[in-house]
């Protein structure tokens, strides 16, 4: 076994792009060994994305920048392939689904690659449809374009082209960014089946449910440079602060076990996701058992939107039917209000129609039927990129400023890059950012100037570090009692609970239910109906509502 | 009803039909000819006659340069001038322009009967099968076919954008000054969804091989035959109908 090749090793890799002198990642040096399941952490911008275009030889085959140090690939040197060639070894999920599909039907995205690998035209078909059935994709969705399909949607196809092309290494970059928890869930599979002979090596900044198929964590720090490397267990016990510090996501089962230690009891093993951390409590002696229960409530208190007091109504529709622009309607009878200082989650499978809800709230698609009363909001877009209109960062956020009305002199362009961690990026263009940076711009582009009494917030923590996330949320507080109206459309189930503490279920063409979200989440009907899944806290709140059961 | 033709055999007729256009200097033979795909693309392909309207207005606007060429700067061909002389459109000039004008309308809504009735991937897939196109080739051709779709909702996107900072909802027609405002991001879009599009096909293996599976490519059947003989017939009946009473 000591002789057997790493399936990936990274040896001294940094990658400097062509318009930059700076090194953009590395050097980085890693060793995935056969059948391991890899996780890669880092801020927004340390430079994932590039190490993993190296990794595959995107770098510098395809875009322009220099690699150096070494990368081989089951003990074949990368550099001995084209990235096309080396396409039967590794699957590559790039972190938008637009840079994965080519823009064709989802039936021949799927094969796309198997044609490329000139199968059998039997097997094509077989293995198509096995994934299209296994991901729960619509038999009629075959002939439909992949431009036609929402942002989750799409995603879904990516993963599906990903798993039908079957090599033995993936590497996934945010693969469960844009997917609705249902969906979410099945590439539990994908990463469950990696080939004894294979590898996998996910980016993510938020991946609760699959971290216990995790065998390894790497961490990259701001530099570029990988910080920490080991199981996960040790790396979120031994390097908890040093994660929080860079601003990187860790399990909240993770989080909590630090409180628990701080109690005095330190589980064994350290607890990864919530329900090992509430096993761990269950089996507390009775002196600490109080207490434990003190801890979870402080723990959980910040983690739910508790609902404040509510202003004049700011937007509504009436019995509106909401379609995207030129399209047929794709929900129907649609009666809602917002009010000032509420903040409302708008939640629902992939394509069930939030986005349009969002955008015919905010008042920027005109209704098919209905009527819509209130002002104009401001929509944060899922795809941030259609929103940059200027050369620079800073260039952007005065203008921003000044659309706002607001003063746009130095000080104040530094004051707000400040707020969303852009100072060092004021001179970029917008298109050289990360997507997290990308993220984070956007979304100071929308808040600048406190401009709209209304705000929507699409996807908003898609490529968002923790760091990133913990400041949006704050930034929805400020804006709740800033008496602003707040919808988020998101299929982060803990963000929204952290942050609406009302929730609009979109499916089947209507709104499903409009309700508190302590309601709501505990509907386990609902929530299956609308394919989604409660939010991992709800485990929390009924072990807080359980009798204690001492520890003998 | 013309999407279940095989596009090959499609592109062909559309070929001869646009070379028709280009070899008859006759105004009530290009009128013909834009009426039969008017009548083609609303009854047959069931399109809304204002979206049919719509689609003439570039290739009219294209046009209209041919009429001011030709009577304020007088850079019609001799040829086109003696072609014109009989007609009954006023001077030669004139004539010689209204011509042109018919024929680049006629030239457009050929274009567009192929476009609207063929799907780029089964076109490409055609192509690579039939014609034995290189598949780098093929799907580079196929990604700038599906771009123009692309960039309409890229489009839009950005107008929703834009109207938000306006403070009011797009206008459903954008007027001069947004559209002049909108090319360079709309040129930049472009570049970035090739570029993206290009990785895409790369990190998924194509031309990795020499060999390659092509699914679901479109079949020839004795429909194909049976299209290019009556669209054939039809182009020379009107031909010979409009030589016999020309306008």
């Amino acid at each position: 076994m000591a002789d057997e090749p790493a399936a990936v090793l990274i040896d001294g890799v940094s990658v400097t792009y062509a318009a930059s002198d700076k090194t953009a990642v590395g050097p980085v040096d890693l060793v995935i060994r056969p059948g391991e399941r890899w996780l890669l952490l880092g801020a927004s911008g340390s430079g994932k994305s590039s190490l993993l275009n190296a990794l595959t030889g995107l770098i510098p085959h395809a875009i322009a920048a220099k690699r150096s140090g070494e990368v081989r690939l089951l003990g074949e040197d990368v550099a001995a392939r084209t990235p096309a060639e080396w396409s039967s070894t590794v699957a590559r999920l790039f972190q938008k689904a637009e840079q994965t599909l080519c823009g064709m039907t989802v039936a021949d995205e799927i094969a796309f690659a198997l044609e490329n690998q000139a199968l059998p035209v039997a097997e094509i078909a077989t293995r198509t449809e096995t994934v299209m059935g296994s991901l729960g994709l619509p038999p009629e969705w075959r002939d439909r374009r992949t431009s036609r399909l929402s942002g989750g949607e799409r995603q879904l196809v990516a993963i599906a082209a990903i798993m039908a092309q079957d090599a033995p290494i993936l590497v996934a970059d945010e693969p469960t960014a844009h997917l609705a928890p249902e969906a979410a869930r099945r590439l539990e599979r994908r990463l469950r089946d990696v080939p004894p002979d294979g590898a996998a090596l996910v980016v993510d900044h938020r991946l609760d449910d699959l971290i216990p198929l995790i065998d390894r964590v790497a961490v990259l720090g701001d530099d570029g440079r990988i910080v920490v490397t080991g199981c996960p267990r040790k790396v979120f016990r031994d390097h908890g602060q040093t994660l929080d510090r860079l601003g990187i996501w860790r399990p909240i089962g993770s989080r909590l076990a630090d409180r628990l230690m701080a109690l005095g009891h330190e589980a064994d093993p350290q607890p990864l996701t919530l329900a090992e951390a509430l096993q761990a409590m269950d089996r507390l002696p009775l002196t600490l058992l109080d207490r434990a229960r003190a801890t979870l409530v402080d723990f959980i208190a910040p983690r739910i939107a508790q609902a404040g007091a509510i202003g004049a109504t700011v937007a509504q529709l009436q019995n509106a039917s909401c379609a995207p622009l030129f399209a047929k309607p794709v929900l129907q009878k649609v009666t809602l209000s917002i009010a000032a200082g509420e903040v409302v989650a708008i939640l629902g499978a992939n394509g069930a129609g939030k986005s349009t809800l969002a955008a015919s709230l905010a008042g920027l698609l005109r209704l098919k039927a209905g009527r819509r009363d209130g002002a104009m909001g401001g929509i944060s877009f899922q795809n941030p990129d259609s929103k940059f209109i200027a050369g620079s960062v800073g260039e952007e956020l005065a203008a921003a400023l000044e659309a706002a009305g607001a003063k746009a002199e130095a000080a104040d362009v530094a004051a707000l890059a400040e707020r969303w961690r852009l100072v060092t990026l004021l001179e970029r263009h917008p298109m050289q950012l990360s997507e997290g940076q990308k993220r984070r711009l956007s979304l100071a582009l929308l808040m600048a100037g406190d401009r709209f009494p209304l705000i929507v917030l699409d996807e908003p923590t898609g490529g968002l570090d923790a760091a990133g996330t913990e400041a949006l949320m704050d930034e929805v507080d400020r804006l709740r009692d800033g008496e602003r109206a707040v919808a988020i459309v998101t299929h982060d189930m803990d963000f929204a609970l952290a942050t609406a503490p009302r929730w609009i279920i979109v499916g089947e063409g209507r709104i499903l239910a409009d309700g508190p979200a302590s309601e709501l989440m505990r509907d386990g009907a609902l929530m299956k109906r609308a394919g989604l899944a409660p939010p991992h806290l709800l485990q929390a709140l009924d072990w807080l509502e359980k009798e204690p059961v001492p520890a003998c | 009803m013309l999407k279940t033709v095989h596009p090959l055999p499609k592109l062909i007729v559309a070929l001869v039909w646009l070379a028709g256009s280009i070899a008859v200097f006759d105004a009530s033979f290009q009128i013909v000819m834009i009426l039969t795909c008017v009548t083609v693309l609303i009854l047959l392909e069931r399109l809304s006659p204002v979206l049919v309207l719509a689609l003439m207005v570039p290739f009219a606007l294209f046009g209209a340069g041919f009429i001011t060429t030709s009577v304020l700067f007088r850079q019609e061909s001799e040829f086109a001038v003696q072609m014109a002389q009989e007609t009954p459109f006023g001077d030669g000039r004139l004539q010689a322009g209204i011509v042109l004008f018919l024929r680049a309308i006629a030239c457009g809504m050929v274009s567009a009967v192929f476009v609207l009735t063929t799907d780029p991937g089964s076109f490409v897939k055609a192509l690579m099968v039939n014609w034995r196109l290189s598949p780098r080739v093929g799907y580079a051709l196929f990604a700038a076919l599906q771009l123009v779709p692309d960039l309409a909702s890229e489009l839009q996107q950005m107008r929703l954008a834009r109207a938000m900072r306006r403070g009011a909802p797009p206008r459903r027609i954008p007027g001069p000054i947004e559209v002049g405002s909108l090319v360079v991001p709309l040129i930049a879009y472009a570049i970035r969804r090739a570029g993206d599009t290009a990785l895409a096909m790369e990190s998924r293996g194509l031309g990795a091989s020499s060999q390659r599976t092509v699914i679901g490519a479109p079949v020839s059947s004795k429909r194909d035959a049976i299209f290019c003989l009556a669209a054939s017939a039809w182009l020379l009946s009107i031909y010979w109908l409009t030589s016999q009473a020309p306008l």
